[in-house]
């Protein structure tokens, strides 16, 4: 078991727990990767168990976006196959495996979701296509895969950056595959986009909220205090506040415990050191 | 000999009804049991042209784009998920010799179900603001005629022939799907209904006495399916549920090789040029291979 003063997943997972509210549907994908995993699902899926450990045991985790709470305390691994038979007989309480399915990606059932991309831009746009021109493009990506839904039909998205670098925090990205806030939320509304929409971006170093009438990404805490001597180096677009942002509120002793002795005892979300 | 009772043929009979710069859909999903012994077969064959048209793709449409059969394809991801990025989709897209139409997820699964409403298009409210708009002019925005809402109309997906890999079907054309299905399967059912020549490519034939013993489990009668191709491990080397695993061993391998055109070719040399057909294929991968990919289920 961990040990010490809260880490980095510590600290967001316990952020992220405490923005997560009683009775709402989780989705997380499976993403393979290792930083990539930590960030856009094992991070969040010990996130959304804290929450339903403090004050939201009605919240709905929905792994891979088909399995319904599932016994991940049983696993030594988390699973990183989306439709094997690990995941297939991991009990939980709904299966959904059929499209259209037990729940309505349209009609805003899925109350929050996380993802990330090769490039997000101060709008909160992220990018999983191409680097470059779309034709011919200098790096070609896997395409725009939930996006495009993640950021409009589910009601808010949390973006999950594993690495925070100027390649990848952009002042407009190559191609939009998952829409911010350009023009704000009129510009949003324009768009004919109703609801949805980044909430924040978490990376290593800091959380971003968004001015969402003015549409752009705004520092909301650093998670300790080195980070602020690089972030305006690491970000492609200028930062304010980036002296004056809070430090990111640990977890409590509460949560840590709940964290490291309950939620994850093996260490398979949130590391074993 | 091709009849309404008796649809059983060969993968050259299969490829035969998949002539050059047809538009096609591969059943499977990102890659999961997909019919590759029917792909490797397309490959052999030297298919040019050909249009793919997917929801989460994965090796069956990287072959292709490495085998310089296609031309076009359509899909939400194209990728090997955990073993690692779809190197011949990727550099015959920075090379600028494949015209690929991104649509996002949610929507790619959606085309199918146009097509198997017989629908003209699909209403879709989400796409403002993407750059799949800018690059698709396939896709019209339009007024709902009732409410007045900005919508957009996306082509269905209309493939001329799909081909599914399947656990068991008879020679009038009934197919067996396992009972605890997943969504790759339950996708598939959206594919076979989604066109009119279905090719289904099964573990094994089996009769009629037991196609109706496993009634609920017909989901695709046989008034649907135009072939039925018999392929023991068909799907190899992605999975068939219930049936055989992932050979993540030859997905690695798959991955290196197509580090290069060159070490691309070479593999395509050994696996696919150089079998004659699936059971030589088989064979080049040994009872011993084979036997540890079985799966257990059910137990």
């Amino acid at each position: 078991m961990r040990t010490g003063p809260a880490t980095i997943p510590e600290i967001i997972a316990a952020q992220l727990a405490r923005s997560f509210r009683d009775g709402e549907v989780g989705f997380t994908g499976l993403v393979t990767g290792e930083a990539a995993t930590l960030y856009g699902t094992t991070i969040p899926l010990a996130g959304m168990l804290l929450a339903k450990r403090m004050h939201a045991p009605d919240l709905t985790v929905l792994l891979a976006g088909w399995s319904h709470n599932p016994d991940l305390a049983t696993l030594d691994v988390v699973p990183d196959s989306e439709f094997d038979a690990v995941l297939r007989d991991l009990p939980c309480d709904a299966q959904a495996v059929t499209y259209p399915g037990p729940f309505s990606f349209k009609r805003g059932h899925i109350s929050f979701g996380f993802s990330s991309g090769a490039q997000v831009d101060r709008t909160g746009s992220l990018n999983s296509v191409c680097i470059g021109a779309y034709r011919k493009p200098k790096v070609r990506l896997v395409g725009p895969i939930l996006q495009p839904e993640h950021m409009t039909i589910f009601g808010r998205e949390y973006i999950m950056m594993p690495h925070h670098t100027r390649r990848s925090f952009v002042e407009k990205v190559d191609y939009v595959s998952g829409v911010g806030y350009p023009g704000g939320l009129a510009g949003r509304a324009a768009l004919g986009l109703r609801h949805g929409g980044p909430e924040w971006i978490v990376t290593p170093h800091c959380i971003f909220d968004f001015d969402k009438e003015a549409g752009r990404a705004r520092l909301k805490s650093v998670h300790h205090a080195e980070a602020r001597a690089t972030l305006q180096d690491d970000t492609g677009f200028p930062l304010d506040g980036v002296d004056t942002a809070p430090v990111t509120p640990g977890p409590t002793d509460e949560e840590l415990r709940l964290l490291r002795g309950v939620v994850d005892p093996k260490g398979i979300l949130l590391g074993r050191t | 000999m091709i009849s309404p009772g008796n649809k059983i043929g060969t993968m050259a009979d299969a490829v035969a009804l998949v002539p050059d710069g047809t538009r096609l859909a591969i059943g499977g999903f990102a890659n999961y049991q997909r019919p590759m012994a029917f792909v490797r077969e397309l490959v052999r064959r030297k298919r040019q042209n050909l249009a793919v048209v997917g929801m989460v793709s994965g090796i069956e449409a990287d072959m292709l784009v490495g085998a310089g059969a296609l031309d076009r394809l359509e899909t939400s991801y194209v990728g090997l998920e955990k073993y690692g990025l779809a190197r011949n989709f990727r550099r015959a897209c920075e090379a600028g010799a494949l015209t690929m139409v991104d649509y996002p997820e949610v929507l790619s699964f959606d085309r199918f179900r146009a097509s198997r409403e017989n629908l003209s298009f699909w209403a879709c409210d989400y796409l403002g603001g993407t750059d799949i708009l800018t690059h698709n002019p396939d896709i019209k925005p339009f007024d709902c005629p009732l409410t007045g809402r900005r919508l957009y109309a996306v082509p269905p997906a209309d493939p001329q022939v799909a081909v599914l890999h399947a656990i068991a079907a008879d020679a009038a054309g009934n197919v067996l799907m396992p009972s605890h299905r997943l969504l790759p399967q339950e996708l598939d059912l959206h594919i076979a209904n989604s066109c009119d020549t279905l090719i289904v490519t099964v573990e094994r034939i089996v009769p009629e006495s037991f196609i109706r013993r496993h009634s609920a489990l017909n989901q695709i009668p046989s008034y649907r399916t135009t072939l039925i191709v018999e392929a023991p491990c068909g799907a190899h080397p992605t999975p068939t549920l219930s049936r055989w695993l992932i050979d993540a061993e030859h997905m690695e391998r798959y991955v290196a090789a197509s580090a290069s055109p060159e070490a691309f070719a070479a593999y395509l040399d050994e696996w696919v040029f150089g079998t004659t057909d699936h059971a030589a294929y088989l064979d080049r991968l040994g009872t011993a291979r084979l036997t540890a990919l079985q799966e257990f289920d059910a137990l």
